[in-house]
């Protein structure tokens, strides 16, 4: 990443205030989206998404595991980002790795809610816990126990990669919109007769049937069906809003040039409910809670928006596929 | 430049492959069309005249072929292949845009996009207020006052030294350097040398300055010789409020910058009277500045560059 000049970063910080960014974009507006799916065949779901110039792809893989001792009732998701050297010459080596972190751990809480899997309003004195405060309903954005094949014996262990491929700002945002498009796909879900499943219907993962053994200490056996899928039920999987604030002023979508200027940003995932599902911050510069809760709003906004425009980039995507095979 | 990437419906590409089909066609017509070629091509040439192969060309199994991507130039006996989004090759006086890197004894180091860094020598600049510089070691302290690191400068090129390096220099009122603007990066084909690279917008108060090397400003126009000293612009950053570009010029360099853009990204020549067209196209038909760069208006603009094309030969076969 170029540094930018005293005059440059005038000009932009200039932009922002009028509300007329360098692009011709206002401070509330994305830039176009375009998503790709199914790009890599050996993944049960996988997308790409390019927003400007930032280009990512997500994977996500399904395997059957066995759940955690403390949470028997819940299957794993893991969560892991890696930035390509091809984004930039700063990622080569080993450079890209404190990025990596913070984007997957980003998009862990903005997914996941907190290590647990359940967000839960932790008492923090300042802005935060407002923000948790004002969540009427607080849910994870994906439904950990919709995951469980037979309950503590039996699990889907979801790995979710992401890789970015060319860098020009709001990386989370792209990712976390990749892994909701990618979810779409044929993950292989589980089909037992156990009634929890049924909430999995329109969600895409194989079909498993379980046959338990007759004692309950057995290893239930587990037959990965092949032809049928369950489809996973995305609809859930919220996406992340992240607002960059530059000045006084906050923007969506900010480019690389615009982060390099910002105080602080806050990255909110907010589901089709419009209901907030995770929250983090990055950047060193403190935030008033109002403004927090100022950024709340316009983040469920803004995730409106954002949500119809994937939902029918999804349905489009969708048709291109099936005019293909 | 980062890639614009447009998506288009079923029709929009239609009409686009049209229109490049169209501008292929046209471009046979002309007198003599540019042969592209890539890895592996075979180019046809004139045995008999015999050729030297330059550039990008290697003899295999009795046939030259190509062995990178680009269009096939021939000068006298020599055939080279130019690759397209090769780096930028200084010629002596081009007028160059370039980013200081570092401030090192005496010199400034600047990116320009070329397989160096180039070296602007303080003494071949004149300072930006016009006063005779005192050769001291002083003077030498304080050159973080005319460039710091990250500005952007304007500059002329002045010639390769015996030792290799590349030398600008900036003698005049109208070099030195960029503010209150946005610095655009394109390939540097597709700025050709011109007469006049400095370019006052007077209709939108915009100053553009197409650089030789593919780094193209669009910022606010600067009156001549009403550059403030140094010591102003720390005043002025503090009351930034009051000293932002007005809108209404913001709007314009907006608008030519997202010109610029949607131009490169369709990877035809720049110039000023293509750049205006674009930018007044957009106007009259009510395009938004942030749509210029949406599909429909790219697919406008391949289909007018079609017509612009296609009246230039007609006026250049009476």
């Amino acid at each position: 990443m170029v540094g930018l000049s005293a005059g440059e970063k005038h000009f932009i910080c200039g932009g922002i205030a009028q509300d007329l960014r360098s692009d011709g974009r206002q401070r509330l507006q994305f830039r176009p989206i375009s998503v790709l799916i199914g790009v890599i065949p050996q993944a049960n779901g996988s997308a790409q998404v390019r927003l400007g110039a930032t280009d990512v792809i997500v994977s996500v893989k399904a395997e059957l595991g066995k759940p955690t001792l403390l949470q028997p009732d819940k299957g794993k998701v893991a969560i892991y980002v890696d930035c390509s050297p091809t984004a930039g010459p700063a990622f080569e080596g080993r450079g890209s790795e404190e990025l990596s972190t913070e984007l997957s751990v980003g998009l862990q809480r903005c997914l996941l809610g907190d290590k647990s899997g359940a967000v839960q309003p932790t008492p923090v004195p300042n802005g935060i816990f407002l923000a948790y405060e004002c969540a009427t309903e607080f849910r994870a954005g994906i439904d950990l126990s919709s995951l469980i094949v037979v309950e503590g014996k039996v699990c889907w262990d979801l790995y979710v990669d992401g890789l970015v491929i060319s860098s020009d700002g709001n990386l989370l945002d792209a990712l976390a919109a990749a892994v909701k498009v990618a979810h779409l796909l044929r993950m292989f879900i589980c089909c037992t007769d156990i009634d929890g499943l049924a909430a999995l219907s329109n969600t895409g993962i194989p079909k498993v049937s379980v046959s338990l053994g007759p004692s309950p200490e057995d290893q239930p056996e587990v037959d990965v069906s092949d032809e049928e899928f369950l489809q996973f039920d995305t609809s859930g999987i919220p996406v992340v809003v992240t607002l960059t604030k530059v000045g006084r002023h906050y923007i969506v979508d900010a480019t690389a040039e615009e982060e390099s200027q910002m105080s602080s940003a806050v990255s909110l995932s907010v589901n089709r409910n419009g209901h907030i599902c995770g929250l983090t911050k990055r950047g060193g510069a403190g935030l008033d809670p109002s403004v927090v809760l100022d950024m709340i709003s316009v983040a469920k906004h803004v995730a409106k928006n954002l949500t119809s425009v994937l939902d029918s980039e999804i349905a489009a995507a969708e048709a291109a596929e099936d005019d293909e095979s | 430049m980062r890639e614009l990437r447009v998506l288009l419906n079923q029709t929009q590409k239609v009409r686009l492959q049209a229109a490049l089909q169209h501008l292929r066609d046209l471009s046979f017509q002309a007198s003599s069309p540019a042969i592209p070629v890539t890895i592996a091509d075979t180019i046809p040439v004139n045995r008999e005249d015999g050729i030297l192969k330059g550039h990008g060309t290697l003899e295999f199994n009795g046939q030259v072929v190509a062995t990178q991507c680009g269009v096939v130039e021939q000068v006298n006996k020599l055939v080279y292949v130019r690759a397209l989004k090769a780096r930028y090759k200084p010629e002596v006086g081009d007028i160059i845009i370039g980013r200081v890197n570092e401030i090192a004894p005496k010199r400034w180091r600047i990116e320009i996009n070329f397989s160096q860094d180039a070296v602007l020598m303080l003494q071949s600049m004149n300072l930006p207020d016009g006063i005779q510089r005192r050769r001291t070691a002083v003077d030498e302290l304080n050159m973080r006052s005319i460039f710091e690191e990250n500005d952007v400068v304007c500059a002329e090129v002045r010639g390769f030294q015996h030792d290799g390096s590349l030398h600008l220099q900036a003698r005049s009122q109208k070099y030195g350097k960029l503010e209150r603007g946005q610095l655009l990066t394109v390939p540097a084909y597709l700025v050709k040398r011109r007469k006049q690279h400095f370019h006052h917008l007077e209709q939108y108060g915009v100053d553009l300055i197409l650089g030789c090397n593919g780094f193209i400003w669009v910022g606010e126009h600067v009156v001549l010789g009403e550059n403030e000293m140094p010591e102003d612009q720390e005043s002025r950053m503090e009351n930034q409020e009051q000293n932002f570009t007005p809108l209404k010029v913001r709007q314009q360099i907006c608008r030519i910058a997202n010109s610029v853009r949607l131009l490169s990204a369709h990877g035809f020549s720049l110039s000023l009277e293509i750049i205006l067209d674009t930018a007044e196209a957009s106007v009259s038909s009510n395009v938004e500045i942030n749509d210029m760069l949406g599909a429909e208006f790219y697919v406008q603009t391949a289909e007018r560059e079609v017509q612009r094309r296609a009246s230039l030969l007609k006026k250049s076969r009476r």
